[in-house]
């Protein structure tokens, strides 16, 4: 059978669908325990389209291997993450660094799937987040990109808040410094 | 996606002519293709702890206090590629109400809100695939660009298969509806028989009773033809 098309999620994703600790993937529900593996950090950025503007309830879905690389092994790291962008465009995920691992494609850098979907979107994007200070010279998924625009596949330190490490990854969807997207 | 066994047409062309935010949204470089690897593959399997089954009548959450509209049911089955049932898909349905306005703070229409109509709800399908909401008929409503048009009766769908790649978010029409033919979003899609398969089938009223209407709308899945080897 032939897949159902795409359409764009739209303005009007209810907030209703989004609960208070979806934007957390270091736990599987906003009242669990999370995870004590890895080293807790806050991922943000800003979603923008052309000209900078920004993107006011984009819908953002976040997803990434647990501390040592494995996906669903961690009864406790949910790994799987939903947030809304804000007025100004802004949005926010709570995970940990994810570990790298090794698959049929190769030897991944420790990463994290990220997909946007917005009215104007008629489809939903996809993109991958790196942290800086891993090796990602062997990552197939990197090695994809020219190498001009992979610096943009790379999140950016930003000052910690209360003791926790934080990065700053805007997503660009059209225009200057556009982010680099994947196929799937 | 280049590279992909699927005939053309069944994913949106954009930018979609009179559709300015498809110019200002859409990325202007070709996605990068990219093998399938164990993150594309995946899928957290606890995600039902999160996403936990709501509300599968939208039409009346509170008993003796209907929705106002034209009362339906909408039934089908999440299926993959190969036509098997997809068992405990999250299905996510949003809507408008009857008058054509959400229930979002960013939708500014001036169409009334229905105060027992909060129009979005989350269930799971069941071991055939089988999902099932209570609703209304959504309203048309214009859509506020500079070359307006109506939208026609819509119900927004968000599912999540057994992997990243079975993620699927569409929308679902309603047969005979003249504006079908001229909605930019539905028309996005060149492929005719790909229009087709996104509207749903109205079951005959006779046998369905004098309580409601109901349709019929199944949703295919990808994964097969995505899934790496092995």
């Amino acid at each position: 059978m032939l897949p159902t098309s795409q359409q764009t999620i739209g303005p009007f994703f209810p907030r209703g669908f989004i609960g208070p600790a979806d934007n957390d993937l270091t736990r599987i529900s906003a009242d669990a325990t999370p995870t004590t593996q890895g080293e807790a950090i806050i991922l943000r950025g800003t979603v923008t389209r052309v000209g900078g503007v920004p993107c006011v309830n984009a819908i953002l879905e976040m997803w990434q291997a647990d501390a040592a690389g494995r996906f669903n092994a961690d009864p406790s790291f949910l790994g799987w993450g939903r947030t809304f962008t804000d007025a100004e465009g802004h949005y926010a995920f709570r995970t940990i660094i994810p570990g790298g691992f090794t698959d049929a494609t190769g030897a991944r850098a420790p990463h994290a799937n990220i997909t946007v979907m917005g009215a104007g979107l008629m489809r939903r994007v996809l993109t991958t987040v790196f942290f800086p200070g891993s090796d990602t010279a062997q990552d197939p998924v990197m090695a994809a990109v020219p190498t001009a625009l992979r610096p943009l596949l790379v999140a950016e330190p930003a000052r910690r808040e209360k003791g926790v490490r934080c990065f700053r990854f805007d997503i660009r969807l059209r225009g200057e410094n556009e982010t680099p997207f994947f196929d799937l | 996606m280049p590279d992909t066994p699927w005939p053309p047409g069944i994913e949106p062309v954009v930018p979609v002519p009179g559709y300015p935010n498809t110019w200002t949204h859409t990325p202007a470089r070709a996605p990068f293709p990219r093998a399938a690897g164990a993150t594309e593959a995946a899928a957290p399997t606890a995600l039902h702890h999160k996403l936990p089954d709501g509300e599968a009548n939208l039409a009346e959450r509170t008993k003796g206090r209907p929705a106002i509209g034209q009362l339906m049911e909408i039934s089908g089955r999440i299926l993959d590629e190969d036509g098997r049932p997809v068992a405990g898909a999250i299905v996510e349905l949003w809507q408008a109400n009857a008058a054509g306005r959400y229930a979002h703070a960013i939708d500014t229409s001036a169409a009334p809100l229905d105060p027992n109509f909060e129009g979005h709800g989350r269930i799971r399908s069941d071991a055939d695939g089988r999902y099932a909401f209570f609703t209304v008929k959504p309203g048309a409503y214009a859509v506020p660009v500079q070359e307006t048009w109506w939208r026609p009766p819509h119900l927004h769908f968000s599912v999540f298969g057994p992997s990243c790649l079975s993620r699927l978010v569409t929308q679902m029409y309603f047969p005979g509806d003249p504006l079908n033919e001229i909605d930019r979003i539905l028309q996005s899609i060149p492929d005719p028989a790909a229009r087709e398969r996104m509207v749903a089938r109205m079951l005959p009223p006779s046998s369905v009773g004098s309580v409601h209407l109901g349709f019929v709308h199944d949703i295919v899945l990808r994964g097969r033809f995505a899934t790496p080897e092995g």
